[in-house]
Formats: structure tokens, sequence, C-alpha cells
């Protein structure tokens, strides 16, 4: 028996999967592996972040990370709508330029060479700097080229807490919190090139207390901007929400309470050659860190947002939204992976199916970085797309196998549930891969393509689908709606 | 009882028979032994002394701070013996997720150090568990310190196979019981007792009890985490069963209410599974049995805790002058100003204006002339009546207007009649361009 780990499909995704003639259509056109974005439900996801600034009465945008996918479908449908965009290189951003999203709803962030601050301050869009020198070098850029005041927001790292010390991971990114007086005194000398909106923090964790004590450090370099005659208005805390990948909590705790037992020895491995994803047997006790993200992530998303504003900062006795709203502040949040929930899957053909040892090999074609699940430490079973009847209907378990020379190239090394055989020329859908899974990391090593992107949409009742740079959200189901 | 010193009062705790009318079984003695009773406060009073006493004078000598891996009972009282012998005591954390713990272990001189949450993009190459991160964060400190490691350390067993089991025999009268349950977090208690009562009763059944996974019972461990346990043996328990938060509070109910012991979850927890497991093997009896659980800690520090999970438990009765009973009509009819209005309020000085925002945003930035009472104090004021005269015309101001709205209603409640409330609230007399000053 494989243990299961079933995906979290809702309606929109499992309505598309049912479409196996479309799907099998678009792979042998398009080739495999073959990347599907679903743009109209990124908009529900937007609302739903919205809904959670409304609940708290806070003003604010919603800006999509960009890098968690590259489609142009999904950034031109963002354009449509409402909420904003976190570009993180000059390339994202004259992507989104070139989508139709206003400046204005443009926030460029992470590492920046001379033409991407050149392009972010041209264009007018917000410039979220990382250093002291990075703020130094726009201004510089902004005078020698005449060119309007940039609204900039400063990110800060390193923040310090009260109480109980709330460590967190060193950062390579942000001013250090305590530093907030030079990035004000440097603000006021370059005036006339530069606008403080705010400050910013991005913190890579799931921890709810490191982002309460950052957004308490956020609020006292506001505060001490304003003692310095600046009117920064708003904070930017950065993405980081999560996503929920999982059905069943059930099947996760059993699942990983095997890995263990597995590690320990008692039970034959679930995983290619006994893997432990970061565990270790030490004399009969589990040693090490378990490198898997927590798929089963019952607050998640916008839900994480709303626990977060929920959160109680002690030195004030008041939770974070109250605080925000108190002082007038808007809340800017910069989320990747939690907006492309249930917005995309990768498809692959099936190559080869066959029995080896403690599991069924299925080499697929398609390698570990076109659907990167393993690498960035999600879990879940593919769905399999029969293009006839199953080879046989029994479930199997099945190391998923890529196409690469590498003994490395493993989609996955954990034995993954399929409810029934395939045989060669069906397909596997991994669902819910959107964020970050689907061309973060792909490579066209061995001159193996890269997947191809189509966007799949609905138009009145039938779902239609077009090449992903074809993709504009003028086709006929928008207007419908 | 006269010693010379606390650590001298550890131990010799009694065990108390639980009336049969409460817990029902009918060939079956429970008792539980009563660990709240060490001076600390709990059951890890003793391991803490035995792991920390033998290192103490070595440790003074050199100025060493005292280490732990631990969020609840053993840094507390290692925080304590810490204190006492003029050394410093760090506690590291994964989360302290119980905040009167957290308030006490500061108050008692601990330093705290939360370890940072997982990454949200996992990095592959980052494999360290947290007593590798701690060790770490201590080298990079440079100071001297003295880990007591009680995950790992036997002093930690042997604290309970020399005190608490032999205890337990003498109490039954040099007789070991046929039962005893325990819940397991470091695996210290339960092992070091299991020992001692098998030497006395070879036919011992000892079960262990952690917690649900997808529950949180604070000092205990859920099945996967006791794998990583140095003193956890899976060969010292003949079950391991699994315990729920609301197990751990029922049982924690039944002890406070009913038995005179004011018991922490884990002790309730421990009770409830006792219950459990024996109720099945109560059915079957016919002679006499005696079973043990282990009472752990206090329930005091568990307040939050509860209230979170029972709220019930502490329901009020709602208090007649408070917004709560202001319904949304009564708030939207209640009187209200809008931005010019208000600037005419001010410029005229028609009467105070109360900002009711935090006092931190309220410095950063409010409008001139105006009073910070924040929304907590002030419904506190109100609970005692009018805070001010009925001919003392009000403005009321919130972020938005409308927390100010149902204070405004509830005054009007009151009797006052010229009270009023910003409409849309400081942000829109903002955005209007209206000034705001910080003093
Ligand atoms: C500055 C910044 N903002 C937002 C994000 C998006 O994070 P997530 O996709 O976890 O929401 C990232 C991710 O690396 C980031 O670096
Ligand atoms: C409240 C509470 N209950 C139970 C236990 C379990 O005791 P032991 O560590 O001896 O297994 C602990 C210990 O950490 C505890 O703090």
């Amino acid at each position: 028996m494989t243990l299961r780990l079933s995906p979290r499909i809702e309606p929109d995704v499992r309505s598309a999967l049912a479409e196996t003639v479309l799907l099998q259509q678009l792979v042998d056109a398009c080739g495999s592996p073959l990347s599907v974005v679903l743009p109209d439900r990124m908009a529900d996801n937007v609302a739903a972040f919205r809904a959670v600034l409304a609940g708290h009465r806070l003003a604010g945008e919603v800006f999509f990370a960009h890098k968690a996918n590259r489609s142009s479908a999904l950034v031109r449908h963002l354009a449509a709508g409402d909420a904003g965009i976190d570009v993180a290189s000059l390339g994202e951003l004259q992507h989104a330029l070139s989508a139709g999203i206003a400046a204005r709803r443009i926030m460029a962030t992470g590492p920046k060479n001379r033409e991407f601050l050149w392009l972010a301050a041209r264009a007018g869009v917000t410039v979220n700097a990382d250093s002291i020198d990075e703020l130094s070098e726009l201004a510089s850029l902004v005078t020698a080229h005449r060119l309007p005041r940039v609204r900039v927001m400063a990110r800060l790292s390193g923040f310090a807490s009260t109480g109980a010390r709330v460590t967190s991971r060193r950062s390579r990114f942000g001013v250090p919190a305590r530093a907030i007086g030079a990035v004000a005194d440097l603000i006021g000398k370059e005036a006339g090139a530069l606008d403080l909106t705010g400050v910013a923090f991005h913190l890579d964790t799931i921890g709810l207390a490191e982002k309460v004590v950052a957004i308490e450090g956020c609020l006292a370099a506001l505060d001490e901007c304003h003692r310095r005659g600046l009117r920064p208005r708003s904070l930017d805390i950065g993405g980081g929400f999560g996503v929920d990948y999982l059905a069943d909590a059930a099947e996760w705790e059993r699942w990983t309470s095997e890995l263990t037992e597995a590690v320990l020895g008692r039970r034959p491995p679930l995983t290619w050659d006994g893997h432990a994803y970061g565990l270790r047997n030490d004399g009969g006790t589990v040693r090490g860190a378990l490198g898997l993200y927590p798929a089963h992530r019952p607050v998640a998303g916008a839900a994480y947002l709303d626990a977060l504003l929920r959160a109680e900062v002690r030195a004030h006795r008041r939770t974070v939204g109250t605080l925000l709203l108190d002082a007038m502040y808007d809340l800017h949040v910069e989320p990747g992976r939690a907006l492309l929930d249930q917005c995309g899957m990768v498809l692959a053909r099936v190559l080869e199916v066959r029995d080896d040892g403690d599991g069924t090999v299925v080499r697929l074609d398609c390698n570990a970085r076109d659907v990167s699940l393993e690498e960035h430490g999600v879990l879940m079973d593919p769905v399999v797309v029969h293009r006839s009847s199953p080879a046989d209907p029994r479930p199997v378990g099945a190391y998923l196998v890529g196409n690469l020379c590498l003994e490395a190239d493993l989609i996955t090394r954990r034995r993954v549930h399929l409810p029934a055989r395939p045989r060669p020329g069906d397909l596997l859908a991994f669902v819910n891969t959107a964020g970050y899974f689907m061309d973060f990391s792909a490579t066209t090593a061995i001159r193996q393509p890269v997947a191809r992107k189509v966007a799949l949409y609905r138009d009145g009742g039938a779902w239609r689908w077009c090449l992903d740079e074809q993709y504009w959200p003028v086709h006929p189901g928008t207007e419908a709606a | 009882m006269r010693v010379d010193a606390v650590t001298d009062a550890i131990g010799n705790t009694p065990l108390l028979r639980i009336d049969p009318s409460v817990h029902g079984l009918r060939h079956i003695d429970l008792y539980a032994k009563l660990e709240l009773l060490n001076p600390f406060g709990s059951v890890k009073d003793r391991a803490a002394w035995a792991m920390a006493r033998p290192l103490l004078a070595r440790a003074a000598g050199r100025g060493d701070i005292v280490v732990e891996l631990s969020s609840g009972n053993t840094a507390k009282a290692l925080a304590v013996i810490a204190g006492m012998h003029g050394l410093g005591f760090r506690s590291v954390t994964n989360r302290m997720k119980v905040p009167e713990i957290k308030d006490l272990l500061l108050l008692l001189g601990a330093d705290i150090e939360e370890l940072p949450g997982q990454a949200e993009c996992l990095d592959p190459t980052d494999a360290e568990d947290p007593l590798t991160r701690m060790h770490r964060s201590l080298a990079a400190a440079g100071t001297g310190y003295l880990h007591t490691d009680q995950y790992f350390n036997p002093l930690n067993v042997d604290a309970h196979r020399h005190g608490t089991g032999p205890e337990i025999v003498a109490d039954l009268d040099g007789r070991a019981p046929d039962y005893f349950v325990a819940c397991v977090g470091t695996a210290g208690s339960s092992t070091g007792v299991a020992a001692a009562l098998r030497r006395h009763n070879p036919g011992l059944q000892v079960v262990g009890l952690v917690a649900h996974k997808a529950d949180f019972i604070p000092g205990i461990r859920t099945i996967d985490e006791v794998h990583e346990v140095g003193l956890f043996d899976p060969g010292v328990y003949d079950a391991i069963e699994t315990i729920t938060a609301d197990d751990a509070v029922d049982g924690l109910l039944t002890l406070v209410r009913r038995c005179g012991t004011l018991a922490g979850p884990t002790g309730g927890g421990a009770y409830q599974g006792a219950v459990r497991h024996l109720r099945t093997v109560d059915a079957g009896l016919t002679g006499r049995r005696t079973a043990v659980f282990i009472v752990c800690d206090r329930v005091e520090s568990y307040l939050s805790y509860l209230r979170e999970r029972r709220p019930e438990l502490f329901r009020q009765p709602a208090r007649p002058t408070s917004t709560r009973t202001v319904t949304d009509a009564e708030a939207a009819r209640a009187p209200s100003v809008d931005v010019g209005t208000a600037q005419r309020w001010v410029s005229q000085g028609r009467g105070p204006v109360v900002d009711l925002r935090s006092p931190f945003a309220y410095q950063a930035l409010h409008i001139d002339g105006s009073i910070n009472i924040v929304d907590e104090l002030f419904a506190e004021l109100l609970h005692g009546g009018l805070p001010f005269g009925r001919r003392q015309p009000v403005l009321l101001v919130c972020p938005v207007g409308e927390k100010s709205a149902r204070y405004a209603a509830l005054l009007t409640r009151m009797g006052h009649p010229d009270v009023h409330s910003l409409e849309g609230g400081i942000i829109a007399w903002r955005d209007a361009g209206g000034e705001l000053v910080r003093d």
C-alpha cells in the first residue's frame, strides 16, 4: 500500500482536469512538458487578500510577486484587475509595463542593476530599496538624468525584539533596522530626487512571531522618520503567506509519521533509496530537520494575513491590525505563491512504466526542474490523465523519473500513489504548481525543451485555451462576464 | 518540615487516591502522584536539580550560563536554580507558545531565545536541527555554558528512578502498582519511574501518552517528536496512546473541580488517558488492581491556553455599558460630524476632542488640541458611568469613524445629549488635508 498525499483540488481545476481529450491534444500540439495557467482564479485570490485588508479597515495594495511565475497571461489578467505587481528584475519590470500595469501599481524589489533602477525611475514605479547604497545610486541617477522624483521604500531587516529574543535567519537583504536614521538623513539630503513613501520587509519564514517583531520594528522606524519631519505612509510586509497544498491533514500526518518509522528502520522505505528528507537515524534517535514544506497548512494565504493582523504586539497591547490602522498606515503585501493557489498545473507525458524493486518506475518526458516540487520540498500526488483505459485498474506506488541523464533527476523521491497503473502516452498532471514549481528552475540542459505555456480560460460553459503569449484579457469569456 | 535550601523540598510528593465516584472504575484504585507540589511547581524540578547539581560548583567558578532547550517547566526550574547559584539561564526554544510561562521566565531572570520558523522557500541545504542551531549560537556568543541536555541526559531518568519511583512504592506499602500512566516529554519521568516500579513488579503495564499530531499540549511530544528524544526507548512502554488537547482539558477540569488538584493540561491528559485505558481493563477484572498516573504541573500557567480552547469557561456576563451591546443600527444612527464641521469644531474650541487610538499612533500625529484616551481605557471608564458632564460637548475620533460611532451611540444611550463621532475618522481628516501635529 502506498500512502497517499492527495492534492487539494478546487472545482475549477477539477473541471479542467476532466477535459482529458483537450489536455491530450494540448500536449500533442505543444509537447511535453506543458505548463497550463488558469488566470481567472488569480482574481479570486487577490480578492481574498483585499477582503482581509478591508475587514481590518486597512488601505493598501496587493502586489503580486511576479518571480513566482513568468506567465504573460497571468500578468495581463492582473492588469485588468485592481492588483499591483512586485517586479524583481529589469525583465520583469518591462514585462509588467508591457502588460499594461500602471506604474503606480508597480513595486521594484530585490537586487537591482543601474538599468533596472533607471527604467523604474523613468517609468515612475516605486523602488523598494535594499540598501543605503542603492538609495544613493538611485538619487544620483535621478539627478544626473533629470528624472522626476522617485517614490521609494526602504527595506529593513535585523529587527530587535523585546521580552523574549525572537531570532530570524540571517538575511542578505535590507538596511539594518537600527540604521533607519541614516536612511532618513539620506532622504532628507536628496529630497529633490527621493520621496520616502514607507518602509518594507520580507522575511523568508512561516513564523508569525518573527513577522510581528518585524512589524513592530517597522512601526518604530516609521515613527523615527516622522520625528525627522518625513511623512512616510505605508508599510510593505512582503510575501510568504503560504499555500495549503494537501486535501487531507490525516494523510500528511500519517505520511510524516511513517517517514520517521522508515528512517528508524522500523518499516520499509517510502522513498527512493531510503531518502530521508534531512532526517537521520542516530542510534535509534531521529536527528536532523525535516527538509519539507509543511504541505498541509490550514492557515495559509489570506487567512495567514488575517492571523498576522490579529496577532498582538505585546509592547503596545494592541493587535497588529489596530496598530497599523491607528497610525493611519497603508499596508502593502507582496504574495507570490499564495496568489497562484489553484492557478495552474504542469502536464507531462508518460514514456515508460516498469516494475523495479519496491515500486513501479514511471519515466516522464520532463525533468525535475520542469516540476520542481522536490526542490521546493512540496510533496503531493499527481493526477493521471489516461488516454484510454488504464493498464491495470489497481493502484500503484510509483517513482517518477525524468528525461535527464542524471541519477538525481527524480521528479519525486517519494513513492507517489497513482489510483491506476498508467500506460505510455498517458499524462500526469501536477496540479497547483503555478507558484515557483513551473518555471523558476526550468533549464534547457542537454537541449531538452523548456515547457511551453498555455492559458486555459472559460468562455461561457466551455474551456478554451491559447498560447500564454497570445492571451489578453479581452477574450470572449471576459466580455460575457 | 524544616529545610536549609528550597531544593531540599524537591520530591516526597503525596500520592492521592482519586475518589472512585469520580473515575467510576470498579476494580481499580487510581492514584495521582502530585508532582505539582514540588517547590517550583512541576515534575521537572527533580530532573533539573539532578542534572544541574553536579555541575553547579564548576560553572559558578567560571561564570558559565546554564542553557536548555525548553519552553516550559524545565526552564522554569533551571532558571530558579541558576539564579540561586548566581548563574544566568538561557532558554532556547522553537516557539514560546504559552504567554504566561514566557512572562514567568522573564520574571525569574531568564533569557529567552526563540529560534527562527521554517523557511517559506525551502533551502534544501539547510539540515540543521534546533539543537545544532543552539550549540552554534552559544559557541558564537563566546561565553562558557552548562548545557543540561534534558533530552539526552541520563540524570533526567535517574532523578525518577531513585526518587519518584521508589516514593510511589513506599506509599503503596512496598508494592508497585499494576498500571502506570504518564505523559511523555523528555521521557525522563516515565522511563525512570517505570524502571523503579518494574523491579518490584515485572508485570507492570506502562502506558505512555503522547499528544495528537494536530494538537499542541504544552510539555509533551507527538508520536513523531518522541523519536527525536534520546532518552525515549519504545521498549519501556507496553502501549503508546494518543491524547488530544480536548482530552487534556476535560481531565484538567475533573481534577481541578472535583479532586482538589490544581493540575495543568498534561496532568489532565494523564488522568483522562489513564481512565480511558483502564476502563476497558476494568470491565474484565475480578480482583483489585492499582494504577498510578502523574500530575506534572499546575493549572495557573495555562489560563490563556484554556481561554483559547474553551472560551465558555471564562465567559463573563456582558456589562450593560459596553460597545458590545451597541447594535449596527444604533451605531449608524449615532450623531456624527463631517470633516468640515469637525475643523470648525476644533478652530472654535467647541469642546474636547477625544482621540481613541493607541498612544503610539497619537504621539506620531494627531489633531491639535485633542486628548488621547485609548479605546480600551475609555471602555473601562464607561463602565463606571459618564466620564464628562452632559453640558460638555465632545467629539470622538478613531481611525475610520467606526469605533467612535459605537462609543457615540453608547454615550448617547447613557444620556449624553451632545457627543459626536468624526465621520470617516482621522484618516478622512488627513485625506481632506486637515492639519495633524506631533508634539
Ligand atoms: C521581496 C519579496 N517579496 C515577495 C516575495 C514572494 O514570496 P511568496 O511567494 O512566498 O509570497 C519574495 C520571495 O522571495 C520576495 O523576496
Ligand atoms: C507539563 C509537563 N508535563 C509532562 C512532562 C513530561 O515529563 P518528561 O519530560 O519526564 O517526559 C513535562 C516535561 O517536559 C511537562 O513540562
